[in-house]
């Protein structure tokens, strides 16, 4: 087998096949943590208990999700070094020093106050486990911050020289906030909350079409809704500054993700391909169904804006096509039908039949939204293959070619933690998928009241507490 | 300033130092209590141990992804080549995290509960054995060439390296026995207090056994020992921790014969430090040991002074914060275990 000497695409497969698998868990993390400062506040600022039992069963999904999240994001750090050490020799600079920052910022801020928001209900105040419950939040969306910084420079490396190979950093914050942060960083942090509230919502739906504490879920099921009016609307306009952040700073991922051989001439406008089959061979796609101007308008807001086109990047500098090309489409449909999902809910609602009566007889909606849960999904993956692949043939944008930034490890050795890794995150996502459902089924515990019990809880461990303390 | 601009590097040795042995004494103690579940027979036992470190062993782990992304800013070099040429062991030490870290929810979540007390168990023995041969390997050489690793995927696999993963195992283990002693009590506790005297006087042994091995490997250690270098004071130091670690099992020895409740604990915590610290000033400058050729120094394998310098402004004023809402995160949990409260009770 062919595949399994070639030792530059096996490290590939093995950071992809990672990378795909472990962003599943982080992007629910960072949204639903979101969500759980949002019913505890609400909680405390009403007093009423079902927001303490959202909170309560919401957690349980979130704290599984998190467990799978950390576990398979720890081999992602290492892997820079055992699989791509040219490359972290490159870049470590700026790099290694981004992720020591999402380590030491984000990731302990969340380690810390998770055990607090998880265990301890009652050993401290409810103010306290609210401030808990926001550090957990914080702590998420800044690791965010810090990994699409991180990627973000493998876009568009500024902040510093490359001597031989090596970049030596000048300026940290220009580095940091290089020309693609912003939008890296606002349109996957949307992604998050996108997924997350589709998750929601999804999850409401599924009771609701079931009748199952209806009161209950119809109160996350309207929240997400209103949720989706601002962040579906938000994502497509980042997603648009993400185009235009490519078009400028990296035009053949542009032409690529477009299939655009040839540079429009000076008046006349750039046709955007609806589908098409690029061929790197021909240099030209085989067939294509265009609409004429629309990638100028797109790319330049100008009818007529010059587009470069893929011929003018000689072949080896030329990303792959088909996959970014098809993926970007697919995103793109998948967002635009969430968005339509958005419209579709506030009909129903402006109707009046997001009550508890005629709720359950809204099938198709409440299917709609459960089938959201696996495209939103869809939609952030196909994101990032969009994003990496296009980036190729570079590992560093227009530095550091892919292949010479791998380790020089036999095949054997990539091959095997690969297996090793396929058999166990395919354990992981099966157990996963088992418990989360196990999770659903139990559903909420409505009867759980926190105030007296926390009460007498909290006493009987500051008892207990006082007398360890002298024992020691 | 200028001195501190002269000295970036070393600044950060220390740095990492810190990182590398808090990371060992806390989770090191995790590892250990989940290695001693897999000889402890009782299943009400091992969750009780399981429970022990279920607040904090998260937190704990956090360091040594820190340790890992100060390592890959601080000292590209470093990194790069230590963990290509340490590629099994490492890759053995993060499945070992795996099977250890989604033990805890599965177990709350399962039906089926004694397959996640031994997931917990063997991920720990993994991840230890791999940080073990990593470690082994790391100050038994490493050939490099033209900065990158040129040596065979096996070359940590020795009698050296056994050794260290042994010592590690050991360590780990004597760490969770002195932590379950100030966590737990009863039958547990008086069967932790055993394991930790039967643990210690393993660690104690093996880590002599390295020092020597050490020794005769590296020239430039021996030569310490004999105060042929050019200074004296490196040899003094190593001659000063050496006694300093005798001096903490001494007192970790007495304590656990006095039955005391946290001091086991705070002096294997000095006996981690001395030790390690002892080792590195036998092989210092050199931070990737060689055999053979020339070792790379800490200022040939560290980043440009910028990002030092930037990397230390910031970590200075995360340090204090991150150690303040850690202690308190310990000191909501504090005091003795005894059983599971379970998801809804919590």
């Amino acid at each position: 087998m062919e595949l399994f000497q070639d030792q530059v695409l096996l490290s590939r497969i093995h950071f992809a096949f990672t990378a795909i698998f472990h962003i599943l868990f982080p992007v629910l993390t960072i949204g639903l943590s979101i969500f759980l400062v949002g019913v505890e506040a609400k909680w405390l600022l009403t007093g009423q208990e079902r927001y303490y039992q959202h909170a309560r069963f919401w957690m349980r999904l979130f704290l599984l999700n998190f467990a799978v999240g950390v576990v398979s994001g720890i081999p992602m750090e290492f892997q820079f070094g055992t699989n791509w050490s040219a490359f972290s020799r490159a870049g470590g600079d700026i790099f290694g020093h981004l992720l020591g920052f999402e380590a030491s910022m984000a990731f302990m801020l969340e380690a810390a106050f998770l055990g607090i928001m998880a265990f301890g209900w009652k050993r401290v105040s409810p103010g306290m486990h609210f401030f808990a419950t926001c550090m957990v939040a914080f702590g998420g969306s800044l690791s965010a911050f810090w990994i699409m910084a991180a990627n973000s420079w493998m876009q568009t490396p500024v902040g510093g020289e490359f001597v031989g190979n090596r970049f030596i950093l000048t300026d940290a914050f220009a580095a940091i906030w290089n020309p693609d942060a912003f939008w890296g960083i606002t349109h996957m942090w949307l992604a998050c909350l996108e997924i997350s509230l589709f998750v929601i919502g999804g999850i409401s739906a599924w009771y609701l079409l079931r009748g199952r504490d209806t009161e209950f879920f119809l109160v996350s099921f309207k929240a997400m809704v209103v949720a989706a009016i601002v962040v579906t609307l938000l994502q497509m306009a980042t997603g648009d500054g993400a185009g235009k952040s490519i078009f400028k700073a990296q035009p053949a991922k542009l032409a690529g993700i477009e299939a655009h051989w040839q540079t429009n001439p000076e008046g006349e406008g750039a046709p955007w391909k609806i589908l098409a089959w690029p061929d790197k061979q021909l240099q030209a796609n085989v067939w294509e169904i265009e609409v004429p101007n629309v990638l100028s308008l797109l790319a330049t807001y100008s009818k007529t804006g010059t587009v470069t086109g893929l011929k003018e990047f000689p072949v080896a500098d030329q990303p792959p096509l088909l996959l970014p090309f098809y993926s970007f489409r697919l995103m793109v449909l998948i967002g635009l039908l969430l968005a339509g999902l958005m419209v579709w809910s506030l009909w129903a609602w402006k109707k009046g039949e997001l009550v508890p009566e005629r709720v359950g007889r809204q099938k198709r909606l409440l299917y709609a939204w459960m089938a959201a849960i696996p495209l939103s999904y869809l939609a952030m993956e196909t994101g990032w293959i969009v994003r990496e692949v296009g980036r190729q043939p570079w590992v560093i944008q227009g530095v550091l070619r892919t292949e010479e930034g791998v380790s020089r490890l036999p095949a054997e050795s990539v091959t095997g933690s690969l297996i090793g890794f396929v058999a166990i995150y395919t354990l992981l996502l099966i157990l996963f998928l088992l418990f989360a459902r196990r999770i659903l089924q139990k559903g909420p515990n409505l009867v759980d009241s926190p105030v007296e019990k926390g009460k007498s809880h909290r006493d009987i461990n500051r008892f207990l507490a006082k007398k360890h303390i002298t024992r020691y | 300033m200028d001195a501190i601009n002269a000295n970036l590097p070393t600044i950060w040795l220390f740095l990492v130092g810190f990182f590398l042995l808090y990371y060992v004494v806390t989770d090191g103690a995790d590892l250990g209590v989940g290695m001693l579940t897999l000889v402890t027979r009782n299943s009400e036992e091992k969750k009780v141990m399981m429970d022990s470190i279920h607040s904090i062993w998260h937190g704990n782990q956090t360091w040594i992804v820190i340790l890992g992304g100060m390592l890959f800013g601080a000292f590209p070099l470093f990194y790069s080549i230590v963990l290509s040429a340490l590629y099994i062991p490492f890759i053995v030490m993060l499945f070992g995290f795996i099977f250890r870290g989604v033990a805890f929810e599965f177990y709350d979540n399962a039906e089926w509960k004694p397959v996640w007390l031994v997931s917990f168990g063997v991920g720990s023995l993994l991840a230890t054995l791999g940080q073990g041969f990593a470690l082994g390997g790391l100050l038994g050489g490493i050939s490099v060439q033209s900065d990158s690793f040129a040596g065979h995927p096996d070359d940590w696999l020795n009698g050296y390296s056994a050794i260290a993963a042994a010592g590690v195992v050991a360590g780990y283990i004597m760490l969770g026995a002195a932590y379950l002693v100030a966590r737990t009590e009863g039958p547990l506790q008086e069967r932790s207090f055993r394991l930790a005297s039967a643990a210690g006087f393993a660690t104690a042994l093996i880590s002599a056994v390295i020092y020597f091995a050490t020794s005769l490997l590296h020239p430039s250690m021996a030569g310490k020992w004999l105060f042929r270098g050019e200074s004296v004071w490196p040899s003094l130091f190593l001659y000063f921790f050496l006694f300093l670690t005798l001096g903490a099992f001494a007192m970790y020895f007495r304590s656990l014969l006095r039955k005391r409740q946290l001091a086991p604990l705070v002096w294997n915590w000095l006996v981690v430090i001395f030790s390690f610290t002892g080792l590195s000033i036998g092989l210092y400058p050199a931070m990737i040991p060689s055999v053979g050729a020339a070792a790379l120094t800490v200022e040939e394998v560290a980043a440009s002074p910028t990002t030092l310098r930037f990397m230390l402004v910031v970590t200075l004023i995360l340090l204090p914060i991150i150690l303040t809402y850690t202690s308190y995160s310990y000191w909501i949990f504090r005091g003795k275990i005894t059983r599971d409260e379970g998801y809804e009770n919590r």
